[in-house]
């Protein structure tokens, strides 16, 4: 084991957590690689914030390397393959060269779905979840695909300017319950209380509350109780980013 | 039964657009939108019995978790892919903003009703996942340890 190749480990692992993988899988994927390398000892301690890793070589040497992780977020795609990778790293042990390259074809946007895309998912998610919420005329299933593909490009562009995500939850919902809002004082709509519901779904942190209670069965506490706060503040700016648009614009009554 | 009908093609083109914003490809994709058309196939099909939602969000997140295991290894991809888009019609996200709702209306042992009921709902379905990982883990591990000797 090399510093070089460390490196290239360590990017591994943050680049797994960036995807939303499991804390206590990328712990267990990097160990592994340590032991297929014939490390004596890997010790790693993984947040979703930080991560540290330290490897014993078989002369007694201990290299460590500590990275610090801004933002996560869930891309399956890119999960999925990073796993491969780590198995594969595991079986063959290539050099770190080698790595480096599978790396980059990973991150390629050939992975990823366009914007466009994207942004259209977040309308027909919100119009979806406003039908599957009792909403049955036209207009208010048009105007939360409308709220929705909204929000989806606010995310976009959020992630463009890396605006702090809980801020930017609260924008999303704001700017997506304003035009909720106003699409029922220009009588498009006769209530809002579906759409509204349609385009939390798209923003809620589900995602962030199931992991954050499986880390905390699995063992990984300090992961669970970060990713629980971070839950409930994304939730609460959701819900903060409605109460704002509504005060704003003077109640909901027509 | 119309409704029925409805609310389970809603969920399945909602968690069919969800396995997109989380990007999730090819076969995976349609696995993980079908788990959500079950989860709230089952759902109301448990209605006929069990009146409380809570059970039912618990009995629920406990059968799609085990869909999810399953998939899982039949598509050589980690259980959270399917656990985060399947369940995601189940999510109480109606529960939040009528919690929020009834809080600016002034209304507050609605208020207290909502956020207690949403905060239960939340509690059953992670908790079905936790039972089901739990098991499969254990099990797992049983059975590793069973090879060894």
């Amino acid at each position: 084991m090399t510093t070089e190749l460390l490196k290239t480990v360590v990017e591994i692992a943050v680049q797994m957590i960036q995807a939303g993988a499991e804390i206590h899988r990328v712990e267990d994927s990097i160990c592994r690689i340590g032991t297929a390398y014939g490390a004596k000892r890997t010790d790693i301690f993984a947040t979703t914030s930080n991560l540290i890793v330290s490897v014993e070589d078989t002369g007694g040497e201990v290299y460590t390397q500590t990275r610090r992780i801004l933002s996560t977020g869930t891309d399956i795609e890119r999960l999925d393959r990073l796993n491969a990778l780590a198995r594969h790293i595991t079986a063959t042990c290539p050099d770190a060269e080698s790595i480096r390259r599978q790396l980059t074809a990973i991150a390629s946007r050939n992975n990823r779905y366009p914007a466009w895309i994207y942004i259209l998912a977040c309308g027909i998610c919100a119009a979806a979840f406003c039908v599957f919420f009792g909403s049955r005329a036209p207009w208010e299933i048009l105007v939360a695909l409308l709220v929705g593909c909204l929000t989806g490009l606010l995310i976009k562009l959020t992630e463009k300017f890396t605006v702090n995500r809980i801020l930017a939850r609260f924008f999303c919902s704001f700017a997506g319950s304003l035009l909720a809002i106003a699409a029922l004082r220009i009588g498009l709509v006769q209530t809002i209380d579906t759409i509204i519901i349609g385009n939390i779904m798209s923003l809620i942190p589900g995602v962030g509350l199931t992991q954050s209670i499986r880390d905390l069965f699995i063992g990984d506490t300090f992961t669970a109780i970060l990713r629980l706060i971070e839950a409930v503040l994304l939730a609460l700016a959701i819900a903060c980013g409605y109460v704002a648009a509504v005060l704003l614009m003077g109640g909901v009554a027509v | 039964m119309m409704d029925a009908i409805i609310q389970v093609s809603a969920a399945l083109i909602g968690t069919l657009a969800f396995g997109l914003i989380f990007n999730i490809r090819g076969k995976k994709l349609l696995v993980g939108a079908l788990g959500g058309m079950l989860a709230w196939a089952l759902f109301l099909l448990l209605g006929l019995w069990i009146p409380s939602e809570v059970a039912r969000y618990f009995l629920v997140s406990v059968a799609i978790a085990g869909y999810a295991e399953i998939f899982a290894r039949v598509l050589k991809t980690p259980t959270t892919t399917f656990v985060m888009v399947s369940l995601i019609s189940l999510i109480p996200g109606s529960g939040l903003y009528y919690t929020v709702a009834s809080a600016l209306n002034g209304d507050l042992p609605q208020f207290l009703e909502k956020a207690l009921h949403t905060l239960a709902l939340a509690a059953a379905l992670s908790l079905g996942i936790v039972v089901v990982s739990a098991l499969v883990k254990h099990a797992t591990a049983y059975r590793n340890k069973r090879k060894e000797q």
